[in-house]
């Protein structure tokens, strides 16, 4: 098709120019908020908490949906087999039982310990609950929504964790909901161990669902294939001893790993305070330099 | 027999629906609040429904609506996605403007041209969206972008389909 041609109507030239001028008022305008997102990115930060407002009951609303159709699938898969299953899950329990005698007797001894060596303990409080509603599926950052906003105490900067492991931190805040930074966005950076050696890595995300983890020393590599990493509570944002992600394949000097809690498969997510606040503080004047 | 062929397949009385305009822009903002389904993913390696309809519509129509509205759409994907504030408003007005140019220069086209311009504009998109991550400290290696670009390019016709079912359904030619 060709382009409109607007003929000799001078009101119909004069439509056509003046849409011409105000795309490229519309591209300046476009590229001076891109410049001030780059430059500073907490600029937008109230339109930002806004829109995710505005958007989050849909897709909570939705999820409630999607999270009820899949129950009845998974609920109705439970009644098949049950009676084997129902023996298998007999057995385990009993095992588990043994585990966690044992295990409260060290926990005992742990804090029969710690009082001897006179350690301050700094418990990490829950601030608050939610699910993990949607994702930034169609950009290579990861972000997710949590359903869970500044009205039930989120801040900019908490970290979020799942029962089995670290999800990420908050860096958009809105009344209802939040936007998550996951583990795996390149963005994030997160100081770790090797649980099994104790030696200190750092985690990076790849921004394809699994993380980077590369050792602080140089020197042969120490990973192994399912190494687990653990957080070290370097740094005082993350709470330490937080299991992050199982290794999975050795690339070069470093490893790929999966983080262990998987984002699309936890139901709640918990957002704590940073492990020391004082972590929080160079990011609240930054805050407050900021127009 | 002459009757059959003088007489038109179109109902007398049947016209454009009413608000015919103003469905091209509304199908866009359909597309970009796709992005709250509750869709929680590893890996970004959707296409940007938005931006094809929008590309779709403006490959099919040059006079669907004025450039600029690319702006405030642009601007609306920003804040639903999540993207840096400005991005999409950047990259969806060029893409109207190029088109714009383009439209000057093409005597002819076919659907493979339409195609072939819909993934120049995808993969603008698309680089743009890296580069933009990498000065926000998220350097993702390129290669990580080759699946959601093949994944945009390939729902393009999809895209194009459905503003084509849209157009003769605002249009009355049913």
């Amino acid at each position: 098709m060709a382009a409109p041609r607007p003929g000799w109507s001078r009101r119909a030239q004069y439509g056509l120019f003046f849409s011409f001028i105000a795309a490229i008022l519309g591209l300046a305008i476009g590229l001076i908020l891109l410049a001030f997102s780059i430059a500073a990115p907490n600029s937008f930060k109230d339109f930002r908490g806004a829109a995710l407002d505005g958007t989050a009951p849909i897709t909570g609303a939705l999820h409630q949906v999607t999270a009820t159709v899949q129950g009845l699938a998974s609920g109705a898969g439970d009644y098949w087999d049950a009676a084997s299953q129902n023996g298998q899950l007999k057995r385990q329990r009993d095992a588990m039982r043994e585990q966690l005698t044992t295990a409260s007797a060290i926990l005992q001894e742990n804090r029969q310990l710690k009082a001897a060596l006179q350690l301050r303990e700094q418990t990490t409080e829950a601030v608050a609950a939610g699910r993990l509603v949607g994702s930034s599926y169609q950009s290579p950052r990861r972000f997710a929504i949590l359903s869970a906003g500044k009205s039930d105490g989120v801040q900019v900067g908490m970290p979020v964790r799942a029962p089995q492991g670290l999800i990420g931190r908050v860096i958009d805040v809105g009344s209802l909901a939040s936007r998550i930074l996951l583990v795996s966005d390149r963005a994030n950076i997160v100081p770790a161990r090797l649980l099994r050696t104790g030696q200190a890595v750092i985690s990076q995300g790849r921004g394809d669902g699994s993380v980077e983890i590369k050792p602080l020393e140089v020197g042969r590599n120490p990973f192994k294939p399912g190494d687990l990493i653990i957080t070290s509570g370097t740094g005082g944002l993350y709470p330490p001893l937080v299991p992050l992600a199982r290794v999975v394949r050795l690339d070069g000097d470093n490893a790929v790993a999966l983080p262990l809690a998987n984002p699309a498969a936890t139901s709640f997510a918990i957002v704590e305070q940073p492990y020391e606040p004082e972590a929080m503080a160079p990011l609240s004047e930054k805050d407050k330099e900021l127009p | 027999m002459v009757r059959s062929a003088l007489a038109s397949k179109q109902k007398i009385g049947q016209g454009p629906i009413p608000g015919a305009a103003y469905v091209p822009a509304a199908s866009v903002f359909v597309g970009i609040l796709l992005a709250c389904l509750p869709i929680v993913a590893l890996s970004g390696w959707f296409p940007d429904f938005g931006f094809l309809i929008l590309i779709a519509w403006r490959l099919l129509r040059a006079d669907v609506w004025p450039s600029w509205w690319a702006a405030p759409l642009g601007l609306l994907n920003d804040l639903v996605a999540g993207y840096p504030v400005g991005l999409s408003v950047v990259v969806w007005t060029v893409s109207m403007l190029a088109l714009d140019l383009i439209d000057r220069r093409t005597i002819w086209r076919d659907y493979w041209i339409e195609w072939a311009l819909a993934m120049l504009l995808i993969l603008l998109n698309e680089t743009v969206q890296w580069q933009v991550a990498a000065w926000m400290d998220a350097p993702v290696p390129y290669s990580a972008m080759i699946p959601p670009l093949l994944i945009s390019i390939a729902a393009f016709p999809i895209a194009a389909w459905i503003v084509v079912r849209l157009d003769r359904w605002r249009l009355g030619r049913q």
